[in-house]
């Protein structure tokens, strides 16, 4: 268990780091996307290569981020039933979830894309269009998504375990911090108190 | 055995509301649900075995999707301005400016509210900052409870219907009609129903004077050209960034996508240029982008593969079946349509409406000859009371944290009631009058008609399609992104 534990930590930290990582692209497909905006107006001059970049970029993010946003606990739920039970109960829920939910579509969409990736590297698949990219990154990126999101899977599932057995708290608890809506709150009225003052 | 087969259908469509009630993330459970009924199927003789590999191009599809890039940029715009304050300083000043009239501050939030909306595609907190700024000044001045926290509640949800909304971009993605578009059709009923909400704070003001008392003179910090001076500067930001992204998209001078990404280029620098910007708000918008566009994605690919075995087993011809049935025609299919999201919208929220729900209702409404734009504009309106309805309402649930404890939270739930109502009205308005929806021109929604009639080529001509660029009034401008992109195309091939 101890052993298990520890992977579940290295699972994390690995995800946390990816997700961190990939959150700046966010602000690197604002710039180029808007550069290429202005630069199309201005010039009346496009790139293929900066338009696919973009797509490229949106697709790394949602797909590096899936198993930070899992770690979180952010994917969107309904909990009108299951947030009625208790925390093992819904650890149970978690556990269920992610051996029968989760991991099969995991499982099958690994399966399914790694030859396409693998074609795409071989044959140096580019983009259709004139000047465009290469392929085989942004579709590499897919099977990418999805291991870490196994990974991720399966440190939930240790979490969940060792919190049946009463190793460690409640994973589901809310972050120990307070969450960016209580921050901004409190910013307001911080702010708010030194006008008045 | 013979009536799995013969049902498979509505057994999935079934099992999917109970894989959904589990309370494991509704992207993954909408996957399994699809992969336990492609597997059943398998077995029972009735798919194909090869029917998931058409799966990998599919989600290929979705990271090469334009018009989905549109999501990261609008969240991430409105995450920036939110947190650099712009609410706030709107707030001040115009609660200052409408103070004064009896139920000057409920409107001053309406107004308020449909600014914001109109600059961003979330219903942030905006419920947030006017729950924290507004809300104690209401009280302070003696207006009702539920009033209060009611019209702040319903101002936060007009981002939902007013474009650059997040439901619309998705709304348009899944009826497969362009983004701007969508924006337009939404514009006027956008503002009808700010208008109601105004016309509801009006009867109060005159039924129910002590529920919304005006300012008293003390209360009011600036008068005169100094308030008007403020007004001023504190429009200028939004309405630069309204101009930004609604401007150039209505002008057809910019795509969706485009307007986004400049909107959100403004808001950083906004932001920058008011010293708000610190590193923490810059990483906590990102993150928060980032996990919106992970988990909106995923409930994308999820219903990817729920929708693609579902189709398999006849599904679309069975939902297809149960809705032209019914009696009344169109305007049957449209009331039950309508029942069914209002009463979803309890349980679900908008993401999982439109991402499961509305293909199911899409191709339906298409063979009944009901206008696509029309009808997502006409669910847009429908979802948004999704997060007014009492339990489950993200609004309530956001002003609920905010409130303070004088204000019990059954206050909040009554309060909300009026303005579900005024959406009910505002969804009858639009079935009565269809014309509240308007966009592009006649010979642009005759061309629409006649593509997906599988008519002939899709008569864009250049001339029209430049002349776009220009001088064309909005409302009139002849372009669509799609148009567009087809263009764009055809040229890369003449190059090639």
């Amino acid at each position: 268990m101890t052993l298990l534990l520890k992977l579940s930590q290295l699972i994390d930290a690995l995800n946390e780091r990816v997700g961190r990582a990939a959150f700046w692209l966010v602000l690197a497909m604002t710039i180029i996307c808007a550069g290429n905006a202005v630069v199309r107006f201005a010039f009346n001059y496009s790139s293929n290569g900066l338009l696919e970049i973009q797509w490229y970029l949106f697709a790394a993010v949602f797909l590096l981020c899936a198993a930070y946003t899992l770690q979180k606990n952010e994917h969107v739920r309904i909990d009108v039933v299951a947030g009625r039970f208790s925390p093992k109960g819904q650890a149970v829920i978690d556990i269920i979830g992610t051996l029968f939910f989760l991991l099969p579509m995991v499982v099958l969409v690994l399966s399914l894309s790694l030859p396409l990736v693998k074609e795409s590297f071989h044959i140096g698949e580019m983009s259709a269009n004139a000047g465009g990219l290469i392929r085989w990154p942004v579709k590499a990126l897919l099977p990418i998504g999805f291991t870490l999101l196994a990974l991720q899977g399966v440190s939930e599932l240790i979490k969940r375990i060792a919190f049946l057995a009463g190793r460690i708290g409640d994973p589901n608890a809310k972050d120990k911090g307070p969450s960016a809506e209580e921050e901004l709150a409190a910013a307001i009225a911080a702010s708010k108190a030194k006008e008045d003052k | 055995m013979e009536w799995v087969i013969a049902n498979m259908a509505p057994l999935m469509f079934g099992a999917l509301i109970l894989f959904l009630l589990f309370g494991y993330p509704v992207a993954f459970a909408l996957a399994a649900n699809g992969i336990a009924f492609g597997l059943l199927g398998i077995q029972l003789g009735l798919l194909q075995p090869a029917i998931f590999q058409a799966l990998p191009e599919r989600i290929f599809g979705i990271m090469a999707n334009d018009t989905l890039l549109a999501i990261p940029f609008f969240t991430f715009m409105g995450l920036v301005l939110e947190r650099s304050g712009m609410a706030e300083d709107l707030l001040d000043t115009i609660g200052q400016l409408f103070g004064p009239m009896r139920g000057g501050l409920a409107y001053a939030v309406i107004f308020v509210g449909a600014l914001l909306a109109a600059t961003t595609g979330v219903v942030a907190a905006s419920v947030i900052s006017m729950g924290l700024i507004s809300l104690p000044i209401m009280m302070r001045y003696g207006y009702d409870k539920r009033l209060a926290s009611g019209v702040i509640a319903a101002s936060g949800t007009l981002a939902q219907i007013i474009p650059p909304s997040l439901v619309l971009i998705i709304m348009a993605d899944q009826l497969g009609r362009s983004v701007g578009d969508m924006y337009e059709g939404a514009f006027v009923p956008g503002l009808v129903l700010t208008g109601l909400y105004f016309g509801y704070v009006a009867i109060l003001s005159i039924i129910k004077p002590k529920s919304c008392p005006a300012l008293p003179l003390e209360a009011r910090s600036l008068r005169g050209g100094k308030l008007m001076l403020r007004v001023v500067t504190t429009l200028v930001p939004p309405l630069v960034l309204i101009f930004l992204v609604l401007g150039t998209i209505f002008l057809g001078i910019a795509t969706p996508t485009e307007g986004g990404a400049m909107g959100a280029a403004g808001a950083l620098i906004l932001a920058v240029v008011r010293q708000r910007l610190s590193w923490k708000l810059l990483k906590q918008a990102m993150e928060t982008t980032g996990k919106l566009s992970s988990f909106v994605v995923f409930i994308l690919v999820g219903s990817t593969v729920f929708g693609l075995v579902f189709r398999a087993v006849n599904g679309d011809l069975w939902v297809e079946h149960l809705l032209t049935s019914l009696p009344g025609g169109k305007l049957g299919f449209l009331i039950v349509v309508n029942l069914l999201v209002f009463f979803l919208a309890f349980f679900l929220d908008f993401f999982e409406l439109s991402f499961i729900i509305v293909p199911l209702l899409g191709p339906v409404a298409d063979k009944l000859g009901i206008d696509l734009i029309w009808f997502g504009v006409l669910l847009g309106v429908n979802m948004q009371t999704s997060f007014m309805h009492p339990p489950f309402g993200f609004a309530l649930f956001y002003l609920r944290s905010v409130a303070p404890a004088s204000i019990k939270t059954t206050d909040i739930y009554w309060g909300a009631i009026p303005f579900v109502c005024i959406q009910i009205i505002m969804v009858a308005l639009i079935i009565i009058f269809p014309n509240l929806v308007s966009y592009g021109d006649e010979a642009q929604r005759e061309a629409t008609r006649l593509e997906q009639e599988g008519g002939g080529a899709l008569p864009v001509d250049l001339d029209t399609l430049m002349k776009g660029d220009g001088d064309a009034k909005p409302g009139e401008a002849p372009k669509s992104d799609d148009a567009d992109n087809d263009l764009l195309k055809r040229f890369q091939q003449d190059n090639k």
